[in-house]
């Protein structure tokens, strides 16, 4: 009965460990538990600029959406290990050969998920949190309570992905289209009364420990789960996919790559939606968070802040990018990483005008035309210098490369201090971010650096 | 040195010097020394994992090697491994086309990124010739893995290169397209080019090499050229099996 669930950890840590290295990704959740332990104790600092409550609000939605991008990445991640590794290498996909159910294979898939990313993620920063009790001098039991209801938020957002997921399969792109229904919906709502957030059933199990809130987080979790596990649509691509050469249409460029990364995007699944939605999500997370903080602390303008983060944000759509590529079906071509990256970076450029309608939207929604440069340029510099730094380190295998212990430290440590400069300056100096542009020779510097960088190694056979 | 038409006829079109290439503490690749003269049919031979592979991405610039040099048509492959891709011809043993192009997008590609003209009739002529028209418009993840042998058999001689680095390429394909693909590339020798052929399969090296070299454990113990009345599995099988015993 557990064998195939064993199994199948045991395939998805020797898939992670085979590309990192044992050692380097066993560090992985140490880092994240030393992260979160040095987190709180920032606690107390927090506690002097925001209300508890407001904080622990704000800390619960971090794991609502923490779950929403896990449950997307098992959506996605299909896709994604297929890509690399084929199907029949993945027991996930070998149950034609195996004497069991899809629906039982696939329902092991989902708990290995679930238990996957719980130990890899959640649990450390638990650890983490647990190491800090003694330090913040809060009560055990209290202690205890919010470990139960930031794993409860997780599940919450895990399991409504799962969801979606599934209806996804029933429906299609439809659903992508009413996700970004609601997520307008919920800005809008939450725009007009705040409080809505503290609706959150593991919200209230924290802020006033009772059985009712508790059973309500279960309930749910269990409802999301097990409807979509009866519809469980377990779509294997069978059809053959046809199209016609989209390389001899008309087209405002000429780079063929560019169009590449455009029809990698499309056509796999979840469609070019997907970026919008991995981009739309994190946003609307710093979106609520600033409101939230801004509201009780009314120090920053919303738009400099907002844009800051924005710029940061942005520079994920490089991952996009590339993560449907991989380097070796070119090397036997004649052209070098460096051009295939440079390319990457065209693409980046492209897709990034939906950053731009979205810094419009908010420009026009603050109201703060007097900052509207500042902001910008802060907004454009930052994602220029993250974006180097996120090629410099995972040059065209991001997603794969920043989960390396010792390279996400790297990155957090080049991205942090800039930030936090970044924020300060906009508390105190908001004009001087019309400076932040000092960044772009920085992170051209930085791209010449990574183009010699990965020129000059192997790529290796993602 | 610099490319010149001229000096290719009678000289070498490839040729590696003590060649090494080691994996941490597997050596792949051990001290190789080989040079192959143009028009001719070259096999590598050898048992599972014993450097064929890794020879070929030495040759093409795919990866480095340790110590050694490395000359194709002249050009010095560890200085400019990119202008060497850009002259030859590679047939890869597993990398495989992207996903998410159709095959005839994906040649199209490798036209764009060999800056080619007439892009639509060379298209055309190898969907024809290897017969998968029908299978022109279909997503390269959905191709049977034949058809994408055939597809990476077009995308390397598309841009008629004169020396061509094939690695295993008649595995998954049919008896019919086999034997036409083997006429194919003896024809490609006799117009005087080259090739660099990897291979486990002995029959196929004796019905088509001109001169073979035997790979054992990333060294070479044996270079001959083939002749019609010498078993080249027996010379295989001695040679190999002499080295097992040392
Ligand atoms: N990227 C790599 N990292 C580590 N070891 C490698 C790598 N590539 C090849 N090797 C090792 O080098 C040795 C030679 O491999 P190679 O692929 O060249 O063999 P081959 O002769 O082509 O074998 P086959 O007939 O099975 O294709 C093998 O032991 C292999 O495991
Ligand atoms: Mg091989």
């Amino acid at each position: 009965m557990f064998e195939l669930l064993k199994s199948m950890i045991k395939e998805e840590w020797r898939i992670h460990t085979t590309i990192f290295g044992g050692v380097m990704f066993a560090l992985f959740p140490l880092l994240i538990a030393t992260y979160s332990f040095l987190g709180c104790l920032f606690y107390p600092l927090f506690l002097t600029i925001l209300p508890v409550k407001q904080l622990i609000l704000i800390v619960h939605y971090l794991f609502v959406f923490f779950g929403l991008s896990i449950g997307g990445f098992g959506l996605l991640g299909r896709e994604f290990m297929n890509r690399r590794f084929g199907q029949a290498s993945l027991l996930a996909y070998s149950s034609r050969t195996l004497p069991v159910s899809e629906k039982f294979i696939f329902l092991n898939f989902f708990i290995k998920d679930v238990l996957y990313y719980f130990a890899l993620w959640i649990l450390p920063f638990i650890i983490g949190f647990a190491f800090a009790i003694p330090v913040l001098n809060i009560s055990f039991i209290y202690a205890l309570t919010a470990l139960i209801s930031v794993t409860l938020s997780f599940l919450l957002g895990l399991s409504f992905m799962f969801l979606i997921s599934t209806l996804y399969a029933h429906i299609g792109k439809i659903i992508l289209l009413l996700g970004l229904l609601l997520i307008i919906g919920l800005a809008i709502i939450i725009d007009y009364n705040v409080s809505v957030l503290e609706i959150l059933p593991s919200f209230s199990f924290v802020m006033s420990p009772s059985i009712t809130p508790l059973i309500t987080s279960i309930i749910i979790i269990l409802a999301l789960c097990s409807v979509s596990l009866f519809y469980l649509k377990v779509d294997y691509p069978t059809e053959q996919r046809f199209y016609n050469n989209a390389f001899k249409m008309k087209l405002p460029f000429k780079s063929p790559f560019l169009l590449k990364d455009f029809l990698d995007l499309d056509r796999s699944e979840g469609g070019l939606a997907k970026v919008l939605f991995s981009f739309l999500f994190p946003l609307l997370i710093v979106w609520v968070i600033l409101f939230v903080f801004l509201k009780f602390v009314p120090i920053g303008n919303f738009l400099l802040i907002f844009s800051i983060f924005l710029g940061l944000v942005s520079s994920t759509i490089y991952n996009w990018v590339t993560e449907f590529d991989t380097f070796s079906s070119y090397s036997f071509l004649p052209i070098k990483a460096s051009t295939v990256i440079k390319n990457k970076i065209k693409s980046y450029i492209l897709l990034n005008s939906v950053s731009a309608i979205i810094f419009v939207i908010i420009l026009l929604w603050t109201g703060s035309f007097s900052y509207a440069l500042p902001a910008l340029f802060a907004a454009i510099s930052i994602s220029a210098y993250s974006l180097a730094v996120t090629i410099y380190l995972g040059g065209l295998y991001p997603n794969i490369l920043l989960y390396n212990a010792r390279i996400l430290f790297a990155y957090i440590l080049s991205i942090m201090p800039i930030l936090s400069l970044a924020c300060t300056v906009s508390l105190l100096w908001p004009n001087y971010l019309l400076l932040s542009p000092l960044l772009i020779p920085l992170a051209l510097g930085i791209l010449w650096l990574s183009y010699k960088k990965w020129d000059s190694v192997e790529q290796p056979n993602y | 040195m610099e490319f010149n038409k001229g000096d290719i006829i009678l000289s070498e079109v490839i040729e590696l010097k003590g060649v090494t290439k080691k994996f941490g503490k597997l050596v792949a690749v051990n001290n190789v020394s080989l040079s192959i003269r143009k028009g001719e049919f070259f096999g590598l031979l050898g048992p599972n994992g014993s450097g064929k592979t890794t020879t070929i991405k030495i040759l093409t610039g795919q990866i480095k090697p340790n110590s050694g040099h490395v000359k194709v048509l002249g050009v010095d492959v560890l200085r400019n491994p990119v202008g060497v891709r850009e002259v030859v011809g590679i047939i890869p043993e597993q990398e495989t086309p992207p996903s998410f192009l159709t095959a005839e997008e994906y040649l199209h590609l490798v036209c764009k990124i060999r800056v080619l003209k007439d892009i639509g009739e060379k298209c055309d002529y190898w969907f024809k010739f290897l017969e998968f028209e029908d299978s022109r418009n279909v997503l390269c993840k959905d191709l049977s893995r034949g058809t994408r042998q055939k597809l990476m058999f077009a995308q390397a001689f598309i841009h008629s290169p004169n020396i061509a680095f094939i690695d295993e390429p008649l595995i998954n394909l049919d008896p019919v397209i086999q034997k036409k693909v083997k006429d194919y590339l003896l024809d490609y020798v006799k117009k005087g080019n080259t090739i660099f052929f990897s291979t486990h399969i002995l029959e196929v090296a004796q019905e088509l090499c001109t001169k073979v070299g035997i790979i054992h454990n990333g060294r070479i113990i044996y270079e001959g050229p083939v002749k019609k009345n010498v078993s080249l599995e027996k010379i295989f099988l001695e040679k190999v099996g002499k080295d097992n015993h040392v």
